[in-house]
């Protein structure tokens, strides 16, 4: 008899090429990938783009908005959309985020890096110069892998326990894992696990090409997913509805691994490992012990169960508490 | 009862030294690191003058990376006090942000319209350290990175303390390392407004807590802890450094360059670190504060610390000779509270001559004071508004 986890899962959030039910729309056989103007001197032409990430519902200032890499708009998206439902206290909501690497800029720390060159060496008096001058103040802060997790603490006021993972697909699963045991520690009331990665700028397809050393990848990807997980008790007192569960112990259960989405949604990199969970638990997944390896390290895994009785997943995208 | 964690071992590179007592002898004679830039020529930016490492020996692993060069360097010298630890019960969890090739290097490629290497952007990863310490090592137990910015080593040395109470692994490797003190960072920061520009006298730059501080100083290093289940180091015969006894952390939700004023991040971390380790306010001897010396940082910590300890505590900031180490600052100043607790010496807080008002604390100022210490708190908060506290303890 398997002994199922008391921390359950009562939102979820998701930012991807497919909109923010790409459950429903994968098993309609839709495809988030597509061929990408920008990728077309690549041996990648396709990618999996969000085309519109829509922040007005979870922005306390507009203008906040420029200060933000793509991965943090991708992840302040789908945790506003996991956070829809809680209703209680944000000091004591923790926020446990997996992340990819630093994510790139806009180009505008490469253009005051050529400004910083003379005849293909850095010049020092180019670097106090032209260089300085194109160099935007807030830049440092815009790419520290960490600020997505700063933007969803601001703008959706969660001030609890919290830490951030880089990585790949494992990042995410190591989040969930230290989010379940956080409630069970009591460490936190309930916490927001996010994960996002964007590999879709030229750039980023151009490393992911070489980091695989000439094997065959799956289309770049980027995404956003989220849930909110809270104690089974926690849930019961506020009504809130249950739409599965997660543990951190294998139990016996189904082995996957992630990436079986990568077809649908492309290779999200960081938000892989979770994306596979959070898309068990909107496909009413049995048992599922979903993993994620990163090279030379141990499996990283998080077991997911819906059990009949569980509500079914609904998009919230746009409205909600913090609307 | 949950299983007790001990601190079995230390290393450390420092701007100060390389090696713990080289460092720990340093701070505590109130020497400073912070110097005019050598590395590169820092003629025309505004800020000429950081916490620079002096380099150790090469090391056979390290590719010729500086970051990795420190993170090993440390894991070596942690390794030689507490003896190898390995296999699939001992874990590895560092707080890095990614890793920067030398400017010089960056500008060449561009010029050739060459791209980095496979084996160049694996070791850019900020999971570079983390996987390079677990190979040498051989721990095959859970590894994991922590990136929140200068949280994040005091937040991976948590994670440490959190893996071994659960029972997930009996002992980890934890720590941070940090390079960034490179041409366009500096340019970036100071941009910020978030550097001192003192370049006329860089070791009075970093004065944390004095009404006369402009900002914080870059630096880099690399600080990394053993630890291990109590029961575990006592049954191999490992001296114990001292326990961790508790971890807090939490968010500002506030601003991202700024620190809420009334120190409420800081002090919500603060008291958790406090229930987490089951004691009171009043058993902490000391606090290594985080003390970046910018303007922002130090009145909102002072407050923070003020709501939480309302009674007397004192309190120093090692940044002030070591500058701000970014992600190793959190590990390198917990060993600090290690050693504080060893030797009953409290390292101070230099260029402390006029002390803030707003920043009205018990200050260790300029020189070391002695005393016995049972309890110290370290603090380390990150841009963006993560916060971390540790409680380190006498063991007994």
């Amino acid at each position: 008899m398997t002994e199922f986890s008391d921390v359950v899962v009562t939102g979820v959030g998701f930012c991807t090429a497919l909109g923010d039910d790409p459950w429903a729309a994968m098993q309609r056989g839709e495809t988030g990938v597509a061929e990408n103007e920008e990728l077309v001197r690549l041996p990648h032409t396709t990618a999996a783009v969000v085309e519109r990430i829509d922040l007005r519902a979870w922005l306390k200032r507009r203008k906040d908005r420029k200060l933000m890499a793509r991965p943090a708009q991708l992840a302040l998206s789908a945790a506003g959309q996991a956070l829809t439902s809680w209703s209680g206290e944000t000091d004591d909501l923790g926020l446990y985020l997996g992340v990819g690497r630093e994510p790139g800029d806009d180009g505008e720390s490469e253009a005051a890096l050529v400004a910083a060159q003379s005849e293909g060496r850095l010049d020092s008096q180019r670097v106090a110069g032209r260089c300085r001058d194109l160099y935007p103040p807030l830049l440092p802060l815009k790419t520290l892998p960490n600020m997505a997790l700063a933007h969803i603490a601001i703008h959706l006021d969660v001030r609890g326990e919290n830490g951030a993972w880089s990585g790949d697909a494992a990042a995410g699963l190591t989040a969930l894992r230290a989010g379940i045991w956080s409630i069970r520690e009591n460490r936190c009331a309930a916490a927001v696990v996010v994960a996002s990665d964007s590999w879709v700028s030229t750039g980023a397809v151009r490393d992911l090409i070489r980091m695989s050393g000439g094997t065959p990848i799956p289309p770049p990807g980027e995404a956003g997913v989220a849930l909110l997980i809270e104690s089974a008790a926690s849930a019961t007192v506020r009504e809130a509805a249950v739409l599965g569960c997660v543990d951190t112990a294998e139990a016996g259960a189904q082995r996957a691994r992630e990436g079986s989405h990568h077809s649908f949604l492309g290779r999200c990199n960081a938000a892989d490992g979770l994306m596979a969970v959070a898309l068990s638990i909107v496909g009413r997944a049995s048992n599922r012990w979903v993993t994620a390896q990163e090279p030379g390290q141990p499996i990283v895994g998080v077991r997911v169960h819906v059990s009949s009785t569980n509500a079914c997943y609904a998009p919230t995208s746009g409205s909600g508490l913090h609307g | 009862m949950s299983r007790r964690v001990v601190i079995t071992g230390v290393g450390m590179v420092t701007p100060l030294g390389v090696g713990v007592e080289a460092s720990w002898s340093a701070v505590c004679a109130g020497q400073s690191g912070i110097a005019d830039i050598k590395r590169f020529d820092p003629s025309g930016l505004p800020v000429r003058f950081a916490a620079e490492t002096v380099p150790p020996p090469v090391q056979p692993e390290d590719g010729g990376d500086l970051k990795l060069r420190l993170a090993v360097t440390a894991l070596r010298e942690a390794l030689s006090m507490s003896g190898p630890l390995k296999g699939p019960r001992t874990g590895v969890c560092m707080g890095s942000e990614i890793g920067r090739p030398p400017l010089p290097e960056v500008a060449a490629r561009m010029a050739e319209g060459s791209d980095p290497t496979r084996e160049e952007l694996n070791r850019m990863d900020p999971s570079a350290p983390t996987r390079l310490l677990a190979e040498i090592s051989g721990a095959t137990g859970p590894t994991s990175t922590v990136s929140t910015a200068c949280t994040s080593s005091s937040q991976a040395v948590g994670e440490g303390l959190l893996r071994i109470r659960r029972g997930d692994v009996d002992a980890m490797i934890v720590g941070g390392v940090d390079v960034l003190v490179d041409a366009i960072m500096i340019t970036g920061f100071a941009k910020l407004g978030a550097l001192s520009e003192r370049n006329e006298d860089p070791r009075a730059a970093s004065r944390p807590f004095d009404v006369d501080r402009d900002g914080f100083v870059l630096g880099e290093g690399s600080g990394v802890l053993i630890l291990e289940d109590r029961a575990c180091a006592m049954k191999r015969g490992a001296t114990i450094l001292a326990e961790l006894t508790g971890f807090g952390c939490s968010c500002n939700a506030y601003r991202i360059t700024d620190s809420p004023p009334d120190g409420r991040g800081a002090y919500q971390a603060m008291e958790a670190a406090l229930a987490d380790a089951g004691l009171t306010a009043a058993d902490i001897d000391y606090i290594n504060a985080h003390g970046t010396s910018t303007p922002m940082n130090d009145p909102s910590e002072a407050r923070g610390i003020l709501h939480t300890f309302p009674d007397s505590v004192p309190v120093s900031s090692t940044k002030s000779s070591m500058g701000h180490l970014v992600a190793a600052c959190g590990a390198v100043e917990a060993i600090l509270c290690v050693l504080a607790i060893r030797d009953g010496c409290l390292p101070p807080t230099i260029n402390l001559e006029h002390p803030d008002p707003e920043c009205a604390l018990d200050h260790v100022a300029n020189e070391a004071r002695f005393t016995p210490v049972a309890h110290a708190m370290t603090n380390a908060f990150g841009f963006g508004g993560s916060n971390g506290s540790l409680v380190i303890s006498r063991h007994d």
